[in-house]
């Protein structure tokens, strides 16, 4: 089993697009270390001409370089090859990430950062792509149940006055997962399994915890949840319809 | 009477040129009011001696004259009482302007009007008549008893009498003379006010104001329409920081200087800006990319301890950067702030803390709505938090509604903070402690990072030491 994964990390490549050599150089080290396969490129116009020759199955590039910035790079490359991205940066305002994923970017990450984390984020990018590139829905679209409006790629949840409610990443996932399967019973481990992401120490805690934390801030009485409801020895359900309209 | 008094320069320049100009003029119409007024009186005098002097003249005639006259001029029956239009102007007839009285013609309590007295003796000493006694009066004709008399009697006086008589005013002079028990009786109508001054006045009054005023129109506005204009971009230049294409420098030379000086200011402080944007930018970008590089190098040092310590550091310093970052780059955020549901803001801030494992708890939410920018309230709001933690060892957090504003406390259970170092703890760089000492954390710039973040929304942040020991941070934001 872990050399089976193991041999499945050899395989991917990624290509790291960044101006600072001092940051290239041990990063590359680190992720060959971790089993990737690393093709580095210093400019956008680089990157451009080692994608002619060779094939990259994730793209990590930096917003701020002189010539060409990230952000062109990485339209280009998601237009043309559909290569799944994560941004890296110096800054770290809510709206560069969101413009960095509204050009469809799959993540962000923000300078100075765990290599742990990088890694993980690389390895949630590529389970995305592997799962979604068959049938590709729309992930911008928004959720909508009686009133309330989740945008999936702002985290943004408002209730049916308009006014947000700031959930944590974590919620989100949960509540995404709910919502991806409306009146479904999901158990305790299909709910890890869903939103379990970079954060997954916070699952350490029971889900439980989290489902009740989700409910207080949805639900008008937590004790009495309307919209998610314990199934007795199953799990929880989402008790609404739910649609989906274009962001 | 705040709308009473104009609050603007055009308003007020106009008002203290109205007020002037009618100080002005009424001056200058009492003046020619009095002068009008001494010219009807010494008219008035001159009439009274006349006619006094008329009578002393026939008396002297002779004894027999005296009596025979004095008997004639006994008012019963025989007296012309005149007739016509123009009661305005017109005297009294001879035989009523001089007569000859048994009794003084003052009326019980009235007063012999002195100043007339000293000019008519003066008049009558010149024509060589020394009088032993003489009354002088001015009284309405109302209030003479002989003429109102004469007027119920006879029908054409009262007719004179009704036109316009009775509402002027007659001077009564009596005259005794040396050896005499008889009086001589004068009377003389005043002449009418000459109303027609008064309206000279009035119309010269309003026609000089209204002159003026379009004339102090054209000039201040002249002063004004720049002004305001400049006044206008000063506002919005405070509030966006942006500069625009600079202001046409119009108006007088005064005031196109200031314009002229205030778009030199915009575009430097603009610039300055700009380049403190630039600046940070840089070094945000310059120093946390080594950062970076740092952070993934130490992963190759194979002492855990010393790696965990590394990157505590790390991180630290990455702490520190997005604080001076965020303090430089906030009031220029892009995101308009959005109706926010603050009791769930609150909540996710002390559940980061919670997964941390560290002791934070909720006492009490409200719910309350309110426009935020959720991302800078959630990092304000945080830094109380860690202060509390920091010095308190736990942080109690609460949200309530007080009045028209929502109040999110942070209570902790530490020292607090002595009252004379409280105002300074707001100063950037500043920390409870002496020392900037690494194992307490931060740059000390959370609580002047989260004072500017409530400053931004219009709110205020409030320190205070609880009675029961510990300190309370209170974020105040306002509600609409």
């Amino acid at each position: 089993m872990t050399m089976a994964a193991h041999a499945a990390d050899t395989a991917v490549t990624i290509l790291l697009v960044d101006d600072e050599r001092t940051l290239r150089e041990p990063l590359v080290d680190y992720l060959v270390g971790q089993g990737f396969v690393v093709l580095e490129a210093d400019s956008a116009a680089s990157a451009r001409s080692i994608l002619r020759e060779k094939k990259a199955d994730l793209a990590l590039v930096d917003i701020m370089m002189p010539g060409e910035d990230g952000l062109s790079l990485t339209r280009h490359l998601i237009e043309t090859q559909n290569l799944p991205t994560i941004l890296l940066t110096a800054m770290g305002e809510a709206t560069d990430r969101i413009v960095g994923l509204e050009i469809g970017a799959d993540d962000y990450v923000t300078k100075p950062f765990e290599p742990r984390e990088l890694v993980a984020r690389i390895r949630s990018v590529l389970r995305r792509a592997g799962r979604t590139a068959a049938g590709d829905e729309g992930e911008d679209a928004h959720y909508l149940f009686e009133g309330w409006r989740l945008d999936p790629l702002k985290q943004r949840l408002t209730d049916p006055d308009g006014a947000v409610i700031p959930i944590s990443t974590a919620e989100f996932r949960m509540l995404r997962a709910f919502l991806d399967h409306p009146r479904a019973v999901l158990d305790r481990d299909r709910l890890l399994d869903m939103v379990q992401g970079r954060e997954a120490h916070l699952f350490d805690r029971a889900v439980d915890n989290q489902v009740s934390r989700l409910r207080r801030k949805i639900e008008d009485d937590s004790k009495q949840p309307h919209f998610i409801q314990t199934v007795r020895g199953g799990g929880y359900r989402f008790a609404a319809d739910v649609t989906r309209v274009p962001g | 009477m705040a709308r009473v008094f104009p609050k603007s320069l055009l308003g007020q320049s106009l008002l203290a040129i109205a007020v002037t100009l009618l100080i002005g003029q009424a001056v200058s119409g009492l003046l020619l009011y009095r002068a009008a007024q001494d010219r009807r009186d010494a008219a008035t005098v001159n009439a009274a001696a006349f006619h006094l002097l008329r009578m002393v003249n026939r008396e002297t005639d002779s004894p027999r004259d005296i009596r025979r006259a004095l008997r004639r001029a006994e008012p019963e029956g025989r007296i012309d009482i005149g007739r016509g239009r123009g009661e305005r102007r017109r005297g009294l007839p001879p035989r009523l302007s001089g007569m000859i009285a048994d009794a003084s013609p003052l009326l019980p309590g009235e007063r012999c009007a002195a100043g007339e007295e000293a000019q008519l003796r003066e008049i009558l000493a010149r024509q060589g008549v020394a009088a032993e006694t003489l009354v002088v009066t001015i009284r309405p004709v109302a209030q003479d008893t002989l003429l109102a008399s004469l007027a119920d009697e006879f029908p054409r006086f009262r007719a004179r009498w009704r036109d316009g008589l009775s509402e002027r005013e007659v001077m009564v002079a009596a005259l005794r003379m040396p050896g005499e028990s008889r009086w001589i009786v004068a009377r003389a109508l005043r002449p009418p006010v000459e109303a027609g001054v008064l309206w000279l006045i009035a119309a010269q009054t309003v026609l000089l104001f209204l002159v003026l005023l379009a004339a102090t129109y054209l000039v201040l506005r002249r002063i004004t329409r720049p002004l305001a204009r400049l006044t206008e971009r000063v506002e919005s230049f405070a509030r966006t920081h942006e500069a625009r294409e600079p202001l046409p420098e119009r108006g007088p030379e005064d005031v196109s200087r200031l314009i002229a000086a205030h778009n030199l200011l915009e575009s430097r402080i603009a610039a300055l800006l700009n380049e403190k944007d630039v600046m940070l930018g840089a070094i945000g970008h310059d120093l946390k990319t080594p950062l970076a590089a740092l952070r993934v190098r130490i992963e190759s040092v194979t002492d855990e301890t010393q790696r965990t310590r590394m990157a505590e550091t790390i991180e630290d310093l990455r702490r520190s950067l997005d604080d001076i970052l965020s303090l430089a780059r906030i009031g220029r955020a892009k995101d308009p702030p959005e109706a926010t549901q603050l009791a769930a803001l609150v909540e996710s801030v002390v559940e980061e803390f919670e997964d941390m494992d560290r002791p934070v708890a909720i006492a009490h939410t409200d719910r309350i709505v309110a426009p935020v920018q959720v991302t800078w309230l959630r990092r304000a709001l945080r830094n109380l938090i860690e202060n509390a933690l920091r010095y308190g060892g736990t942080a109690q957090v609460s949200l309530t509604r007080e009045g028209s504003a929502a109040v999110i406390a942070v209570e902790d259970e530490g020292p607090g903070i002595p009252p004379e170092d409280m105002a300074a703890m707001l100063e950037p760089f500043r920390r409870g402690e002496a020392s900037r000492n690494r194992g307490t954390g931060g740059a000390g710039l959370g609580l002047t990072l989260t004072r500017a973040i409530l400053a931004e929304h219009g709110g205020e942040l409030r320190l205070a030491n609880r009675t029961q020991g510990g300190l309370r941070a209170e974020m105040r934001l306002p509600l609409s």
